[in-house]
């Protein structure tokens, strides 16, 4: 079983965006992700879904390129080029986005900065001219309205004293003004209330576009009744053990991971 | 080295003037120096202090001996601070004596200091002049101590003795600057005394030049509900020495210390901070971050002692390190001493590289690695830069650190 369930090759389907093949990764001296293969192409929302300890957010990491991670065997193409022959902050300027489950606070470092040299370095990689500091807050101004958040935020330290949900719209709104290629979202609906999982997923929606996909990983179902994706993805013991449409992410809110993960043991 | 000491001493000590020090102080703090001896390495107080660089000075006697003051012409002095007034020492003499004095005060002689602060005596002995300053009601002063390069291959002594009256409120502004090019002695004395209620806020910066040899020691005593509040910056010197004595002796009596010291090449810097709690209801909260680069050598040691008589104290040490060199060193060491119940006390102190979590993090979102190395440094030690409430002394800190860490300065991130 491997995750390619998108348009099947041979028709007019647009080049894959990602394309992950037979992928196995060491953590820790341990194998957690054991042959992990799929196709994410432009304009798709996939969902990445499984219990605890399953691999997804592994997955989500290895491919931003967090140290610590040993791949051991297969491949990941990002637009044809190969994703591990580039350093973390490669991968960024190339458009993959990785919104962090547990963002981290930097006191010190403001979100204003941060923003503005996260832009201009994706700018300067395609070839753009930096923005400037009034150009900057105009693009920022809009975005931050549609978050929710408080213009204040600005110059406040990264994420510092933020509270989880603040956190994630956080994370969500770097996104909204990197416009990446490819967003690998880890977990960013845990922890939210409802207000907020709304607001982040309105986030979400919004950059939903022919020219990118979504890559959602998630333990929950509720996340997809707002943020609807094409093709879920169950992981489990590091495998995709089943894709399918929206509908299976039903099925799994009523009958859980256990049947899955019985049939990935056996 | 003591007998060098005390031949610089025998030379010059018939006109070393009688209003800085009496010559029964400096003759008192002469002996007990020959008493104690010369510091070792061996010693656990003096471990990191790099004793050699004292060694090697050509001379301990002061380069200026007439208090007819310095001159200031030539020297670029950092702009006004609004609302502080100046008082310029150039090279451990009042450059120009005031016209009227308001809050110079008698001098009055101190306690000797004891062995882990006996480079203290070495300013009781050779102190060219003093800035003694009474305060009452509300002052707001800069004290600079300059070193000009007449004073390059012989000794500075900076001396300053502050007495707050109940319930008055200072805002110090300490400042060492100069770079004489020629190995050099500033050696700096500092007393605190602040009455029942009594409020000190005492920003310290530490910016002399590479040929300096600094050391500073500092003792402060805090009556009932005053309170002394410590930022400092220490980014200079070949080698800095800083130890500090604070005795919280009335109840809820408050200290703060919050210092960064920032080095690179083969700079020094060595801390030694003691607090000790003796009255019920005081509080003290100590921050330091180093940052040792290249080859630097950077140590705090932090003993916070709570006396049986002090129940309800509350003390928070909070030390961290950043070795950003493949032969730099960091030594940080919190004690707590505690002999009562009833009290709240945490300490902390982590040495390492800069977080990897934190690295990724702004690696992911496409910033370059240096970029990213610059801003969490620069973080590192926001949190102390950003407790400098004066927005033009906090500007020079941050330029003054900034140089020391010449990323940072490329990366524009300073206010």
């Amino acid at each position: 079983m491997t995750g390619d369930t998108s348009p099947a090759a041979g028709t007019a389907a647009p080049s894959p965006l990602l394309e992950i093949r037979d992928l196995h990764v060491k953590v820790g001296g341990q194998e957690v992700l054991r042959g992990i293969s799929l196709i994410v192409r432009s304009g798709e929302v996939h969902a990445i879904m499984g219990p605890n300890g399953s691999g997804k957010s592994t997955l989500a990491h290895v491919l931003a390129g967090r140290p610590g991670y040993e791949i051991i065997s297969g491949s990941a193409q990002f637009e044809g080029q190969d994703l591990f022959a580039l350093a973390p902050e490669q991968r960024a300027r190339a458009g993959l986005f990785l919104g962090f489950q547990y963002p981290v606070e930097i006191p010190g470092v403001n979100n204003a900065y941060l923003l503005k040299a996260a832009v201009n370095a994706a700018r300067r990689e395609r070839g753009l001219a930096e923005l400037d500091a009034f150009e900057f807050l105009s693009v920022v101004r809009a975005k931050i309205k549609l978050m929710q958040i408080d213009e204040s935020f600005l110059s406040r330290g990264v994420n510092e004293g933020f509270s989880g949900g603040e956190k994630k719209r956080n994370e969500i709104l770097q996104m909204l003004v990197l416009e990446p290629k490819l967003a690998l979202l880890d977990e960013t609906d845990s922890g939210l209330d409802i207000d907020a999982l709304k607001v982040v997923a309105n986030g979400i929606n919004t950059l939903r576009a022919a020219e990118r996909a979504i890559v959602l990983v998630t333990h929950y179902q509720r996340m997809l009744d707002y943020v609807v994706p094409d093709y879920v993805h169950v992981l489990a013991r590091g495998r995709i053990a089943r894709s399918g449409d929206r509908t299976l992410a039903l099925e799994l809110e009523k009958r859980g991971y256990d049947w899955i993960s019985e049939q990935a043991a056996a | 080295m003591i007998d060098r000491i005390m031949h610089d001493y025998a030379a010059v000590a018939a006109r070393l003037p009688e209003a800085a020090v009496t010559r029964d102080t400096r003759a008192r703090a002469m002996h007990e120096l020959s008493r104690l001896g010369w510091p070792r390495n061996s010693d656990e107080q003096w471990r990191y202090t790099n004793l050699r660089a004292f060694e090697r000075l050509p001379a301990f006697a002061p380069a200026v001996l007439a208090r007819t003051g310095g001159d200031a012409a030539g020297l670029e002095l950092p702009p006004a601070l609004p609302g502080f007034e100046r008082l310029l020492y150039i090279n451990g003499v009042r450059a120009v004596p005031a016209a009227r004095a308001p809050t110079q005060a008698a001098v009055v002689p101190g306690a000797l200091w004891p062995a882990e602060q006996r480079l203290g005596l070495l300013c009781d002995m050779f102190a060219t002049d003093v800035a003694a300053l009474q305060i009452r009601g509300s002052s707001a002063i800069e004290v600079l101590f300059v070193t000009s390069a007449a004073a390059a291959g012989a000794a500075c002594y900076p001396r300053l003795q502050l007495a707050l009256e109940p319930d008055s409120q200072l805002q110090l502004v300490e400042r060492h600057l100069g770079a004489p090019d020629a190995p050099t002695l500033v050696c700096a004395s500092v007393a605190v005394d602040l009455g029942r209620g009594a409020q000190l806020t005492h920003y310290r910066l530490q910016q002399c030049g590479l040929h300096t040899v600094f050391t500073d020691t500092l003792s402060a005593q805090l009556a009932e509900e005053a309170s002394y509040r410590v930022r400092q910056v220490a980014i200079g010197a070949a080698s800095a020495r800083t130890s500090a004595q604070v005795q919280l002796a009335g109840r809820g009596a408050a200290f703060s210390w919050q210092a960064i010291a920032v080095g690179r090449g083969q700079q020094v810097h060595d801390t030694a901070l003691k607090v000790e709690h003796r009255a019920p209801g005081t509080r003290t909260e100590e921050v330091f971050r180093g940052i040792a680069d290249e080859r630097a050598r950077i140590a705090f040691s932090g003993h916070i002692h709570i006396a049986a008589s002090a129940p309800g104290a509350d003390a928070r040490q909070s030390l961290r390190g950043l070795i950003e060199g493949a032969g730099a060193e960091i030594d940080l060491r919190p004690r707590l001493e505690i002999n009562t119940d009833e009290v709240k006390a945490q300490h902390g102190a982590t040495t390492g590289a800069l977080d990897e979590n934190l690295m990724f993090y702004l690696l992911a979102r496409g910033i370059d690695r240096s970029t990213a190395r610059a801003l969490l440094k620069w973080a590192f030690l926001g949190d102390v830069l950003r407790a400098i409430e004066l927005p033009q002394l906090r500007s020079a800190a941050e330029h003054g650190a900034a140089g020391q860490l010449p990323d940072i300065m490329a990366i524009g991130a300073l206010t």
